[in-house]
């Protein structure tokens, strides 16, 4: 049998679960624009019923729960996706900066080279023109202050870098210690609640930013999280995380990062890290070196040359260049000498002699590395700073549209839909009119069944 | 799918896209070139370094080329008027070693040849851009000088060699002739040969054979001037192929790395339309949702 009682609980018991209703659509509606938010919902359930012999009445609803709705699997692929976007983009800003040290034209180390070997053409018309003589050596200088700046601009980047290597490494220190809190607290909270969910959120979030700056792989285990790299160290393993150091490499000179295990350095393969330990450690090293052999070869041949010759006081030619080979003779690169007189044009110790600039131009189609001339050589690090940038554009883009389209498949379970969240309020709000309009009928009912035989 | 409210970040990357696309459009319109930094095609920009370094160096040829023509054509014509002192000198000898010619008529025309001689000497001492033409490498000082002791009177100190210099790439033409070799060739000097006409005429005696020392050493003068001329001929034709050659890199410049502007023209407006149909599906999307409906019978 039914009762008047049994229809308040129910009615009362809607009420509630309306109410609650009610405040997850709020609070959606106010977390809508809200970073990592996923949508939540209530879980409403049938209440079991209540069975009298033969017949079973409905006990009304009952709400089990505050679910949120989000894709783990989508998120997964989203900090994937973030790890090599992030990668790209701190790598294509780095060598973007640098690559005007390399114009293909009109200025910079090709324009240097093709400037002094045209200007000891020029030289040649008339060797002992002091001003043409000026000339030979104001080309010089301009050559080897191009390669001191690329050279030296390429050194401040590579400062530069190690300087947001250290802060990036303090910034995944502190997200990593934030997830691992957060994941003792989800160790602690039996709740399967919004609470739940806003910490899921949270961590989410969190993971999200971290994979922006290292390469991480996620590793779930019911509600704990495990992170390590890619290779394997451990970031953060239950409630506990694990900090990464810097220390400054005599080797190279720069800051190496450490884990527990050791020098993880040169296993770091994405995010900003990623990105910036690859320009750091691979991309400016290789073109110094470069630039480097290319400075070196053309100091020592061109001084090999000069030294063939004679100056205009009949002297033999000493040094062009100052003498530097190796590592770091691109910055060092200076001429050797100031006075125009003491350029050695001349091949038998006369002063209109010319013989020597012959020797000298020659350099132009000499290999000074890999079979290649100076200019070819130059154009070859042009190739290869483009094409590494173009590459690395080519990735950015492929990752970008891609993490697009997963931020969006995630928005479309996650995020909040204003008319959703309308219509819901629309629905919360009839039911629950309904269940009070149901609770004053009962209320009537219960009036007349006192008031019977009262009269 | 269910649909939320991501207008704003799919209206944003197509923003952005469309901002991209019309600044690389603009970038291509005003510097004219396709390629303006290496990313934008490595393969062209390494190859535009050679073509740049190619017509830097065409340029430069170019530049030497004048500087030598004029200093070869300054040499050629100065020549020229020795050739035709010369050829009056021989004149002389030819109607002094007349047996009708009086002694004194001789004295005279001794003295022109001695006139002529020194025009000759300063000719052989001719100064260009600062440097003495035909004193071969030694040339920062007279290549002849008055020397009471030497054949002729004149001495020669300066020395055999000659320059080259590079006019195209790889091919060098020589820019000077010593004067060893025009005024004072062994055998066939000029001054000796003047001094001894001179003398001859003088005396009256060895008239005829002074006059064949002149012509010796006119033919040696006229022979060599050929050096001039030709050279002078070469270093136009010089110029001449590296016009074109510079034209055919200007050419190649444009192919690799240059602009189709009709492209950069359509990318732009392309750009444009798609941003401004992005801002308008903007504008046109409604940003009533549901809730401006309710509660509002």
């Amino acid at each position: 049998m039914g009762s008047l009682y049994s229809a308040l609980n129910i009615a009362v018991g809607s009420l509630q679960a309306q109410q609650a209703g009610l405040q997850t659509t709020t609070n959606n509606l106010a977390n809508m624009n809200t970073p990592g938010y996923s949508r939540q919902r209530p879980v409403l359930q049938e209440a079991d019923p209540v069975i009298q012999g033969r017949l079973a009445f409905g006990n009304g609803v009952t709400l089990t729960g505050i679910e949120s709705l989000r894709d783990s699997l989508l998120n997964l692929q989203i900090a994937d996706q973030m790890q090599q976007q992030a990668k790209s983009q701190a790598f294509v800003d780095t060598m973007s900066q640098l690559q005007p040290l390399f114009p293909m034209d009109t200025s910079g180390i090709g324009a240097g080279i093709s400037s002094f070997f045209a200007s000891l053409n020029g030289l040649a018309a008339n060797p002992s023109d002091s001003s043409l003589r000026q000339n030979v050596l104001a080309a010089a200088h301009a050559l080897a202050t191009a390669f001191n700046q690329s050279a030296g601009q390429l050194n401040t980047t590579r400062s530069n870098l190690d300087l947001n290597v250290q802060q990036d490494v303090q910034e995944v220190n502190q997200l990593t210690s934030q997830i691992a809190k957060i994941n003792g607290r989800l160790a602690a909270t039996s709740s399967s609640g919004s609470e739940y969910g806003s910490f899921l959120d949270q961590r989410d979030a969190l993971v999200q930013q971290l994979s922006g700056l290292i390469d991480v792989s996620v590793l779930q285990q019911g509600s704990s999280l495990t992170l390590t790299t890619r290779q394997g160290t451990a970031l953060v393993v239950d409630s506990q995380s694990f900090e990464l150091n810097t220390r400054l490499d005599s080797g190279d000179a720069t800051r190496h990062i450490y884990a527990q295990a050791g020098d993880i350095t040169n296993s770091i393969s994405g995010g900003k890290l990623g990105g910036a330990l690859e320009a750091r450690d691979q991309e400016i090293p290789s073109l110094l070196g470069q630039l480097d052999t290319l400075a070196s070869a053309l100091v020592t041949k061109l001084n090999d040359a000069h030294k063939l010759g004679f100056d205009l006081n009949g002297d033999p030619g000493g040094n062009l260049f100052n003498p530097l080979t190796g590592i770091g003779a691109a910055a060092g690169m200076a001429v050797a000498i100031t006075n125009p007189k003491l350029l050695a044009a001349s091949s038998d110790g006369t002063s209109g002699g010319n013989g020597n600039i012959a020797n000298l131009t020659a350099v132009a189609t000499q290999s000074v590395s890999n079979g290649m001339t100076p200019i070819q050589a130059y154009g070859n690090l042009v190739f290869q700073v483009g094409s590494s940038i173009s590459n690395a554009h080519a990735d950015l883009s492929a990752s970008t549209n891609v993490l697009q389209q997963l931020q969006q498949q995630q928005s479309s379970v996650s995020g909040v839909s204003l008319d959703e969240e309308a219509s819901n309020l629309l629905l919360y709000e009839r039911a629950y009119q309904a269940a009070a309009r149901a609770i004053s009928t009962v209320d009537q009912m219960l009036q007349t069944a006192i008031n019977m035989g009262a009269q | 799918m269910r649909l939320t409210a991501t207008e704003s970040t799919i209206l944003l990357n197509a923003l952005n896209a469309a901002d991209r696309a019309e600044q690389n459009a603009l970038l291509q319109m005003t510097t004219g070139r396709r390629v303006n930094v290496a990313s934008d095609d490595p393969a062209a920009a390494a190859m535009q370094v050679q073509t740049a370094n190619q017509l830097s160096a065409g340029d430069q040829f170019l530049r030497s080329i004048s500087s030598v023509a004029g200093e070869l054509q300054t040499a050629d014509s100065a020549l020229s008027s020795c050739v035709t002192a010369l050829q009056r000198a021989i004149t002389l000898g030819v109607e002094g070693a007349n047996g009708t010619v009086s002694q004194q008529d001789r004295q005279a025309l001794a003295s022109e040849v001695q006139g002529i001689s020194d025009q000759v000497l300063g000719i052989a001492n001719l100064n260009y851009n600062g440097h003495f033409l035909f004193a071969g490498t030694a040339d920062s000082r007279k290549p002849y000088v008055l020397d009471p002791n030497a054949p002729g009177g004149v001495a020669y100190q300066g020395n055999d060699q000659t320059n080259e210099i590079e006019v195209e790439s790889g091919y060098t033409v020589p820019m000077n002739m010593p004067g060893s070799q025009l005024f004072s060739a062994s055998g066939a000097s000029v001054f000796e040969a003047l001094s001894d006409l001179a003398t001859a005429l003088q005396n009256g005696t060895g008239i005829d054979t002074a006059t064949q020392s002149v012509r010796a050493a006119f033919d040696q003068l006229t022979t060599s001037r050929v050096f001039y001329g030709s050279n002078v001929d070469q270093l136009l034709s010089d110029t001449n192929f590296l016009q074109n050659e510079n034209l055919q890199l200007a050419q190649a410049t444009n192919n690799n790395v240059g602009v189709d502007m009709n492209v950069a023209a359509t990318n732009l407006v392309n750009a444009q339309t798609a941003r401004n149909s992005a801002l308008a599906a903007a504008a046109q999307s409604s940003s009533l949702s549901l809730l401006d409906y309710l509660g509002k019978s």
